[in-house]
């Protein structure tokens, strides 16, 4: 706002504020429903101060079982979480990066036709595709295994766009002249390609950090070990217990701790993400 | 260093479009070539193929003796300095000069002695640790040069490397270019549409139009004796004034109702381009050989340009005079145009006359 009218900042502040609250009260209630007891939050009440039970719930949340329905301690499927997030985030950068480079950079027979089958596979995500996936990774031996939590999941056709927007981005002159200086395909990919998309891959790492920890429907399939559980299915777990009172306590520690670390790395990566959606420095 | 052959080097791209039919071109050791002519005329395309970033579709191109059709750009032992510089935006200026050398497996003490001494010959040393993005326009063009100094190519290329300088720049950047040239001997091929850029510069000159070599010769032979109308108009600035005119036994007819005639002693009878450079025009009170009706003058202190008609002859003219001058609008001016100054050329094949 230009003008300086106080009632007008009066009202904008307002509306911020209630944002926040809207946005806020529901973690800080979990928060404190954490702090309480199990039958705290089953009487019907929402206890919005802390009470003395903290202690005992993150204790028992964090290093001996979750709750019920769940027999193992939160860091274990955190581990388990942070493990497929990452491998998937790596994975589809990789690749992504691997096939875009073929494809902008390399003339080959049936370039576009390879181009837009990619492509195509936007139409194909997990969930359209979950039985013959389902299939492909118990032929393989794979349930209850990293390798099959993450690998169904790699294949990326939006980063594999995303990068060939960058890469078609990069001048040809530049191009050129690391071919007059001797740059043979694998130097000009790691020591031109690489360091110029560096903040394209840091605004990518980022979404598909958070894509692959919030995977549900996948895991929830193929884990069947507890030693494979990934923190946000095992929060479904957790409430849908068939007899006995829902540890509400429980699952709200479990529930802030499965926030974590998207959270880290959104605030970690601002910056650069940012920087790679908005600019570029060639 | 090296001589460089191009035979029957010609350009075809597949659908059809021939940008280059056959240039011919013989460029002996060290010796600075001038590629020059309008836009679209096939001069960095020329340049490309040299490089070895385009393909040759026909012909044969030689760098000392060696057949070099079918190189690789980094194994022709070339160096090229592009039109955007394409300095590596993440690299800092050292290890934009040193990326050439370390690909070609160069240990770490050699690039660094002679990054340095490039730098020093190119006052680059107290910038070497700066990115691109931290340097002014002429410093990245120096440093363009120096990447392409510090692996001692054989040849240079360059293509429109001063384009993108302001006009102060230009001129300072020429010069320096021409010194450094001259220094290391290096065989250079320039590629540029700006003329006086291609005068001041070029042992010879290849004036190119459509994919053809018009001309090639030194600045003053293309100056003095122009093969072609095309050469004669493109160079000189202001360009010579060339009118369509008839030869007929000894006498040179300009314009509608013979308006102008002129005594000559010619073989030749028939359709021709007369052609005579502004600053040979003499102005004279008496027996001119035609008068010059002034339509604006242009006073640029140690010169004067006045652009002006002929009566009867429906072709602009331009004329230049040294020193300050402000003669009337629409006041006529006599002028007489020297014989040993013209130009003529065969309407019907281009071609000068002798």
């Amino acid at each position: 706002m230009i003008e300086n009218r106080p009632w007008l900042t009066f009202i904008s502040h307002s509306v911020l504020i209630l944002g926040i609250i809207a946005v806020a009260l529901p973690i800080w209630v979990a928060i404190v429903a954490s702090t309480h007891p199990a039958e705290a939050f089953g009487q019907g009440s929402v206890p919005l101060w802390f009470g003395n039970y903290a202690t005992e719930t993150w204790q028992t949340v964090l290093f001996s079982a979750a709750g019920n329905g769940v027999d193992v301690p939160v860091w274990k499927m955190m581990f388990n979480s942070l493990v497929m997030a990452i491998a998937i985030a790596f994975g589809k950068i990789a690749i992504s990066l691997i096939s875009a480079y073929a494809i902008v950079f390399f003339r080959f027979p049936f370039r576009s036709l390879c181009f837009w089958l990619i492509f195509m596979t936007l139409m194909l995500p997990v969930e359209v595709r979950i039985l013959p996936t389902y299939e492909v990774v118990a032929k393989l031996n794979l349930l209850n295994s990293y390798t099959g939590l993450a690998l169904p999941l790699i294949a990326s056709a939006t980063a594999t766009f995303l990068f060939r927007q960058a890469f078609m981005a990069m001048p040809g002159e530049l191009v050129e002249a690391a071919r007059m200086d001797g740059a043979g395909p694998v130097r000009f990919f790691f020591d031109i390609l690489l360091p110029l998309t560096r903040t394209n891959i840091a605004a990518l790492f980022v979404i598909l950090f958070i894509y692959g920890w919030n995977q549900y429907l996948w895991p929830l399939l193929i884990t069947t070990d507890d030693a494979y559980y990934t923190l946000v299915m095992s929060i479904k777990r957790m409430v849908s217990v068939a007899d006995g009172a829902i540890e509400w306590n429980s699952i709200m520690a479990t529930t802030i701790l499965a926030m974590l670390p998207p959270v880290a790395v959104v605030i970690g990566m601002q910056k650069m993400f940012v920087k790679g959606l908005v600019d570029s420095e060639k | 260093m090296a001589a460089v052959v191009l035979s029957k080097v010609g350009k075809k791209y597949p659908n059809g479009f021939h940008a280059i039919p056959a240039v011919d071109l013989d460029i002996k050791d060290g010796e600075f070539i001038v590629l020059v002519g309008p836009s679209g005329c096939g001069k960095s395309t020329l340049l490309r193929m040299v490089a070895g970033l385009e393909t040759i579709t026909n012909g044969e191109l030689s760098i000392n003796g060696t057949r070099m059709n079918d190189r690789e750009p980094a194994d022709r032992d070339i160096a090229m300095v592009f039109q955007s510089y394409a300095l590596y935006p993440h690299m800092t200026v050292a290890g934009n000069m040193g990326y050439g050398l370390k690909n070609r497996g160069v240990d770490k003490e050699s690039i660094e002695k002679k990054v340095n001494e490039v730098a020093k010959m190119l006052d680059l040393t107290h910038l070497l640790e700066r990115k691109p993005k931290q340097l002014s326009g002429g410093q990245r063009q120096r440093v363009a040069m120096g990447r392409a100094m510090v692996r001692d190519p054989q040849v240079f290329l360059f293509d429109e490397p001063l384009s993108n300088l302001d006009a102060k720049l230009r001129v300072q950047m020429r010069v320096e270019i021409r010194q450094l040239q001259r220094k290391l001997g290096t065989t250079t091929l320039y590629v540029t549409h700006d003329q006086v850029e291609a005068m001041t510069l070029a042992d010879r000159l290849v004036v190119l139009n459509q994919g053809h070599a018009e001309q090639i010769g030194s600045p003053l032979e293309l100056y003095e004796r122009p093969a072609t109308p095309f050469v004669a108009a493109f160079i000189g600035s202001p360009a010579m004034n060339l009118f369509s005119a008839t030869l007929d036994s000894n006498n040179l007819i300009l314009g509608e109702n013979e308006s102008v005639l002129l005594k000559t002693q010619h073989e030749f009878n028939g359709p021709v381009t007369w052609g005579i450079r502004p600053e040979h025009l003499v102005v004279c009170e008496q027996d001119a050989d035609f008068k010059m009706r002034v339509k604006a003058v242009e006073s640029l202190g140690a010169e004067t340009l006045i652009y002006g008609a002929i009566d009867g002859v429906n072709q602009d003219l331009v004329l230049r005079l040294s020193g300050p001058h402000q003669p009337e609008i629409n006041s006529e001016i006599g002028l007489k145009a020297p014989q040993d100054k013209w130009h003529l050329f065969d309407a019907n094949t281009q071609q000068r006359l002798p």
